[in-house]
């Protein structure tokens, strides 16, 4: 009887599982938490392991996140003065440019909590869900990811870090680099960041 | 515990004692340098701006400040900014060819840009742009705070950090929070939030009374959980509706705007160690703070600078989104929802 019970309580969870699971919220915290898994297993200690997580965190990334959806927020309008094949290296460039620029830093949380606070619903398509990180330094940084459901999915495609949205900076940076110069030359320009240190 | 942090806490007070020392390596200026240097020089935080149309939009900000009317702002904005992510490919037909090819729809054309901007802000009024008029003085003294870090400031905090442990550190960080008390909470009566003033004060109390004189943070643990209110003359003025005017760049302060520079400059009556005698003890306490601050968060300038395109224009637009934040959430972190249950 008593483990009949269990089991019954077991299949509903399991059976509500996909129900929560397509909520913003849950799409990052899930994402969120498997990264943490990674950089805090103990198997994937040392410099040696460093390449493995890296692509471990890059399955992650791709699940989470929409690569192109956010390069398009970050040209805006200056998206449609590049032609396709453009379009394409850029949301490869600018991925790399963001990994380049944050993977280091990733990967040297160890004692930082994430603490999942909600998500508000922007429109049926958009959400917004808030989290903070909590350092060792009793600092806490709020960061929320801005979310997009296509597909019946949902993908991030701007993270706004202590109310500065990443897609906004990128987007002054570009505009600013484009008033003056050809796409090519963004693009040329961020080739040398991917390439230099 | 406690037991623990004291002498710890001593040996950071000799420290700092010294700090008059390397405060005046640490630019022509020392006494001025501190009270929210962090943001300024090191945080990943403030910064920024675009250059095109030079609209101060603050008054609007004023208006729409309360979370009622966030709540307003942001629902005209939905049915807008739902098409063009969209673009060609509706999310209907993209599901149709999802297992065939979605890839080519993906990088179409987009249709509609300023609303899908928005993103879930929502906002629509304030753009987050700033006039740049003395943009080559400001990238002039750009390269000189980022040579100030590099060279005097980065090195000094991390020499200080090697001989101080982080725990001490943060104590030292509290200490300087809670010392600059009176700032928040005039501001927050200046912004007639008197719900932020009676948290701030109790905060006060709380720290210095249990907190050894605030070196510790017990108001912000789970049990009483009084949150710090970030409040500044500055964002005071933009509640009023004084518009942020054009980006500066300060040598030692780093990004400001005219409006700011006022604030800076309010704010500094406020803080206590203005009145202290002789004046540069009160400078070389600052100093200190700065350095104390920048040993927590090295690497985050870094990482800053090494994510941007461009520095300067990363920094300024930065700068440009975290200000307007902060006078639209009136210094919470909070998400407005949560906030208009503080603030009614």
């Amino acid at each position: 009887m008593k483990r009949s019970f269990i089991l019954a309580i077991a299949i509903s969870l399991l059976l509500s599982l996909p129900a929560w699971a397509g909520a913003p919220l849950d799409t990052v915290q899930i994402n969120v938490n498997k990264g943490l898994e990674v950089l805090r297993d103990p198997k994937l200690k040392g410099d040696s392991a460093k390449e493995a997580k890296k692509e471990k965190l890059r399955l992650i990334y791709n699940n989470l996140f929409d690569d192109v959806e956010m390069g398009k927020r970050t040209l805006s309008r200056n998206w449609n003065s590049l032609n396709t094949a453009q379009r394409q290296e850029f949301v490869k460039l600018f991925r790399q440019v963001l990994e380049k620029a944050y993977v280091d830093r990733i990967l040297d949380y160890k004692d930082e909590k994430i603490v999942f606070d909600k998500e508000s619903m922007v429109s049926d398509t958009q959400a917004e869900v808030y989290t903070r990180v909590l350092t060792s330094a009793n600092k806490e940084i709020p960061i929320s990811y801005r979310t997009i459901k296509k597909d019946g999915s949902w993908r991030v495609y701007d993270v706004v870090i202590e109310n500065v949205s990443l897609v906004l900076n990128y987007r002054t940076q570009f505009n600013d680099i484009l008033a003056k110069n050809n796409p090519e030359h963004l693009l040329e320009t961020l080739r040398q960041k991917v390439k230099g240190q | 515990m406690k037991a623990f942090w004291l002498p710890v806490l001593l040996l950071a007070f000799v420290v700092a004692g010294c700090a008059h020392s390397p405060d005046s390596t640490v630019s022509a200026a020392p006494q001025v340098m501190a009270s929210l240097p962090v943001t300024q020089e090191t945080a990943p935080a403030p910064t920024a701006i675009q250059k095109e149309p030079p609209v101060p939009e603050a008054p609007t900000i004023a208006a729409d400040t309360g979370p009622l009317a966030q709540e307003k702002a942001r629902t005209p904005a939905v049915p807008a900014s739902a098409t063009p992510s969209g673009g060609p490919g509706a999310p209907a037909l993209a599901a149709q060819e999802a297992a065939a090819a979605p890839k080519a729809d993906e990088f179409g054309d987009i249709a509609e840009f300023e609303e899908g901007e928005k993103g879930s802000g929502g906002e629509k009024v304030e753009k987050p742009e700033i006039a740049d008029p003395l943009e080559p003085f400001n990238r002039a003294m750009y390269h000189f705070n980022d040579k100030l870090y590099y060279w005097v400031l980065k090195p000094v905090a991390q020499g200080y950090g090697k001989v101080v442990p982080k725990p001490a550190r943060v104590s030292v960080d509290n200490f300087f929070t809670n010392l600059a008390f009176p700032i928040r909470f005039v501001n927050c009566l200046l912004q007639a939030d008197l719900g932020g003033a009676a948290k701030e004060l109790g905060r006060f109390t709380v720290n210095t009374v249990w907190g050894v004189g605030g070196l510790l943070d017990p108001a912000s643990s789970e049990e009483i959980d009084l949150a710090r209110q970030d409040r500044d003359f500055g964002q005071t003025l933009g509640t009023y509706g004084i518009g942020q005017g054009f980006y500066i760049t300060w040598p030692v302060f780093g990004p400001s705007s005219p409006r700011d520079t006022v604030g800076l400059v309010g704010d500094s009556f406020l803080l206590p160690l203005a009145y202290v005698s002789p004046w540069y003890v009160g400078g070389g306490a600052r100093a200190y703070d700065m350095v104390n601050d920048t040993s927590l968060s090295i690497g985050d300038y870094e990482a800053l600078q090494g994510a941007a395109i461009d520095p300067y224009v990363a920094i300024r637009d930065a700068y440009v989104q975290y200000r307007l934040k902060k006078i639209q959430l009136k210094g919470s972190n909070a998400p407005p929802d949560k906030k208009g249950l503080q603030k009614p």
